[in-house]
């Protein structure tokens, strides 16, 4: 297995991974980096192939979820470099990733004024190749190639995929969490025993603080700028975490019996709505103890935004769009609210270089806008990350699920995960990789070659020696035989009827000079009482002409040619007797004992 | 409170060390051979002195870990060297591992201090300290307490002792001054430059009865304010005596906290002074608890004190009913933020908490 980062690597910025198994070649997520402006938010797509065309090259490009960094250069893979091959992802995430990707070129091509980048159209027509599938649903991309999504918490509609060539395996994880949360649950796979398994390593150096903690916090500053009369700002995208936060704030609200209104930005709830009723099965994979009965985004006490709200007087909450106050409906509240410092925004996640939102995060309080007009910031600006990767608990839990032979680490940085990296192998007893951008690391594996055994020799070595018992392993003999890619375990007899081959005849002569002053047919009758007293439990024969037998070996008696002394015992056996020939020969060798009549 | 933050820890702790830049050492206590040191950088909540309540960074990151064959009771980073020492059963010898974050993340192991084992032999309570050199002053009991220099691991100092009662801690006073402190309860003091003449003994607790005893000294031998010569014993019933060194044939000050008896043994007994906060001290290890007190207003009647906070945090811990409800194993005070603790309970929390005055006094 071949496994080569693109992306990823040692890069928190963007994911893109490069698999050969057994002589198929899979591309892993086609992330965009959020921090560059040029070509290098996209992985260097030089590293497949320098002059063949992808699609030849690839059998196939998977995407684990709609993120960004994971699937933001897909357009620009398939309709400016040139991939016409299938691109498998799940439901959701085909549902959702055009949205996000419109979304994310409006920015960059209508706000920044790009050129080099990819269109609506490239958008529409890379989603065209999109072949959506099913949890746990093992898809057939050719003959030999089959993949296989499993819930990966996260985000909606993420997932890790297994991809299996024969009996080798690759299982990727893409973005997991192996905690659940109010509206998804935990990632979980299978004991499928893959020969590798690639994992995000995001986290891996983090204890977390307890979800309460936070989201204890998140609930105190909300209620706090709601009771002295002020208006709290959420800016958040069209799906990920809002979802958990209205969940949060519907609870909350309820518990503590709050009247300011909570209202959630128009399109985003039917939209938000809509694709969480589509995809609920989605929401309520594998959640045990949380598992919720009614359709939880229906809430009581948030409501549909009407801009006109904005300018009503009061406490309130807002979720609104997008998420990193870079345009739109945010931006608008934002800018009615930013100079009464009796307002807070809560910005829930990471925000590009270049977004209003990045910019007050970084303390900036004047903000120049549209008409060069300043915009002076007296709003309370507050963060929260509420995102949802595995820790290093979560990572050891998934590798004791899965019992991978090898693991390959992604997403963190090197030198940082030297620790986690000798844990893993201390405890699972398996090679942990964590290669660098461009770094082809290469994984041997065992395969399993299925080999069909004769019934004939089957019966014939179970026949022989003790009963066959589960415990103890059996050593059987038989002949391998490759023909016509099929492979076959026979009986030598018929492998060499099948090949056309006569059977060999292997026989063993040693000549034991022994002291033996007495003549030819004394020696021999010494020689045969001795091997009789000796060998009691085999048949030693004195034959008429003259030799002995034992068993099927043959001994004959000749006088030494020069010395009257010495006689010359010329011993014989087949190769089926080795051990019996070889034990005679030694025992002869000794010489005959002198009480021997 | 003021501020409350959980932790969970894969596998719970008996210490937390601070280290330089702000660091915070965790160690595995378990049977198992395979213990993980953690070198922890805190979340910048607690490296500034003012508490944010949202902040981008609210967690504990791995800095650097190490694996260690046997279990870690104690560890001791060795001030001005990248160079800490731990012990632990099964006898009294010492390891010694190097931490040099910038390269690799990874702790590793250097070299052992061996020690003569003797019968019955428990591990090694240790101390350092690094003014004439990087020593570390350990011993299981009082008849075999040395000081051995880290690097060359040769002795430096043998203490000559009439007793072999078991040691439940040690420390430097200052780098000629040792202070002991038996189970029993009893201290002793040495000096470093007279290793012939036995250690004095100064104070033993009346009328001692199998209770188990533990010390608590102001923070290391790098404050020699006349205030470090004050020292708290607790007991495993929960009997607090306040010494001052100087004046060690009366006790200064004696209390008794309020504990769940019988206490769950003296395993995890700890008692350790505020660095900020004149007279204030906590102590741990009898329940899910940790006291705060206030001593100033102590007398020497050794009447019950009421504790000025207590943390619950880790008895209503998120693990559930199973099993026994965890116990506190260790606490520590931050060291510049006066009201700051962070305590550790056999459940593998960890707890970061800041409380807030009752009565106005700031």
């Amino acid at each position: 297995v071949f496994c080569c980062c693109a992306g990823a690597g040692q890069d928190v910025g963007r994911s893109c991974i490069l698999v050969s198994i057994a002589g198929k070649n899979v591309m892993l997520d086609c992330g965009m980096h959020m921090g560059y402006n040029d070509d290098r938010r996209f992985p260097d797509f030089s590293y497949i192939t320098q002059n063949g065309r992808l699609t030849d090259f690839l059998d196939c490009v998977i995407i684990s979820h709609f993120h960004l960094d994971h699937c933001g250069a897909l357009p620009y893979f398939s309709e400016m470099v040139g991939y016409d091959g299938p691109i498998y992802m799940t439901h959701p995430t085909k549902a959702i990733c055009p949205i996000l990707l419109e979304d994310y070129r409006k920015i960059t091509v209508d706000k920044k004024g790009e050129t080099n980048f990819f269109t609506s159209q490239m958008i529409k027509d890379c989603m065209k190749k999109v072949v959506a599938v099913h949890l746990h649903q093992t898809v057939q991309v050719d003959e030999e190639l089959e993949i296989k999504a499993y819930y990966a918490g996260h985000v909606l509609g993420a997932a890790m995929f297994q991809i299996k060539v024969g009996c080798e395996s690759v299982v990727y994880t893409g973005d997991y969490n192996m905690t659940p949360d109010r509206h998804l649950g935990a990632a979980w796979i299978d004991k499928c025993r893959p020969d590798l398994l690639i994992s995000e390593s995001t986290y891996a150096t983090t204890i977390r603080d307890s979800k309460r903690c936070r989201e204890r916090d998140f609930l105190k500053k909300v209620h706090e700028t709601v009771e002295r009369g002020g208006k709290v700002l959420i800016p958040v995208f069209a799906l990920g975490r809002a979802q958990e936060l209205c969940i949060l704030l519907e609870t909350f609200w309820e518990r503590m019996n709050l009247k300011a209104p909570i209202y959630f930005s128009t399109g985003l709830t039917e939209k938000a709505n809509h694709y969480y009723k589509l995809f609920i099965t989605w929401t309520n994979q594998k959640i045990r103890k949380t598992f919720v009965q009614r359709n939880m985004f229906e809430f009581k006490h948030i409501k549909a935004f009407d801009r006109a709200f904005a300018d009503n007087p009061g406490p309130m909450v807002v979720f609104a769009t997008p998420g990193m106050l870079h345009a739109g409906q945010s931006l608008q509240i934002f800018r009615k609210w930013a100079g009464n410092e009796k307002n807070m925004v809560i910005m829930p996640g990471y925000c590009v270089q270049g977004t209003v939102g990045h910019k007050i995060l970084s303390g900036q309080r004047k903000l120049e806008m549209e008409g060069r007009q300043i915009l002076e910031v007296k709003m309370q600006v507050e963060y929260m990350s509420f995102s949802a990767h595995a820790d290093a608990k979560g990572i050891m839990q998934l590798i004791r699920q899965a019992e991978p032979r090898n693991v390959l680490l992604v997403h963190g940085e090197a030198k940082k995960m030297e620790f986690l990296k000798q844990k893993i192998e201390q405890e699972f007893h398996v090679s942990c990789y964590m290669p660098a951008n461009g770094e082809t690391t290469t994984i041997l594996t065992n395969p399993c070659i299925p080999v069909d055994i004769s019934l004939g020799l089957l019966k014939r070595e179970t026949a022989i020696g003790p009963l066959p018992d589960a415990k103890k392993p059996k050593l059987m003999h038989g002949t391998l035989l490759m023909k016509d890619n099929s492979f076959r375990l026979v009986s030598p007899e018929q492998a060499l009827k099948e090949l056309g081959l006569a059977e060999h005849q292997l026989r063993f002569t040693c000549r034991v000079h022994i002291q033996e002053p007495r003549k030819e047919h004394e020696a021999v009758l010494r020689v045969y009482n001795h091997l009789k007293g000796v060998l009691k439990d085999y048949s030693v024969q004195h034959l008429p002409d003259g030799s002995i037998t034992v068993e099927s070996i043959l001994i004959q008696v000749t006088a030494h040619s020069e010395d009257q002394g010495t006689k010359v015992l010329l011993v014989s056996w087949t190769y089926q007797d080795e051990e019996l020939g070889s034990y005679l020969t030694s025992l002869l060798k000794k010489g005959l004992p002198q009480s021997t009549p | 409170y003021r501020d409350l933050h959980t932790f969970e820890l894969q596998a719970p702790t008996r210490l937390i060390e601070w280290a330089r830049g702000s660091r915070v050492c965790v160690a595995g206590y378990g049977q198992s051979d395979v213990n993980e040191i953690l070198q922890l950088i805190p979340p910048p909540t607690l490296q500034t002195k003012e508490t944010q309540g949202l902040c981008p960074e609210r967690d504990f990151k791995v800095e650097c870990g190490g694996f260690s064959k046997r279990p870690v009771y104690s560890l001791k980073y060795v001030p001005d060297t990248s160079l800490l020492v731990t012990s632990g059963p099964p006898d009294s010898s010492l390891q010694v591992w190097q931490v040099s974050a910038e390269d690799s993340d990874v702790i590793k192991s250097v070299s052992t201090i061996a020690t003569e084992n003797g019968t019955g032999q428990s591990w090694a309570k240790i101390a350092t300290i690094s003014t004439r050199a990087p020593w570390v002053l350990h011993g299981s009991r009082l008849d075999r307490v040395q000081i051995t220099e880290v690097e060359s691991r040769k002795n430096v100092y043998t203490a000559a002792s009439r007793g072999s009662e078991e040691l439940s801690g040690l420390a430097f006073l200052d780098c000629n001054t040792l202070l002991l402190c038996c189970t029993t309860g009893q201290l002793c003091l040495a000096d470093v430059r007279q290793p012939q003449s036995p250690m004095e003994a100064v104070s033993v607790p009346l009328a001692p009865c199998s209770e188990q005893w533990c010390v608590g000294t102001r923070h290391g031998a790098q404050g020699l304010e006349p205030s470090s010569q004050l020292v708290a014993r607790l007991s495993s019933r929960g009997l607090l005596i306040l010494t001052d060194l100087r004046k060690t044939s009366e006790s200064l000050a004696s209390a008794k906290a309020r504990v769940p008896s019988p206490g769950s043994g003296a395993e995890f007994l700890c008692v350790s002074w505020a660095p900020a906060l004149e007279g204030c001290l906590a102590i741990s290890g009898f329940d899910g608890t940790v006291h705060v007190y206030d001593t100033q207003s102590w007398d020497s009647s050794g009447k019950e004190a009421e504790p000025i906070f207590i943390h619950k945090g880790h008895a209503f811990g998120g693990a559930g009913g199973s099993g026994d409800p965890p116990v506190v194993t260790v606490h520590t005070w931050h060291l510049q933020k006066p009201r700051t603790l962070l305590s550790a309970a056999s459940d593998g929390s960890l707890h970061v908490w800041d409380w807030v005055q009752p009565c106005g006094k700031c």
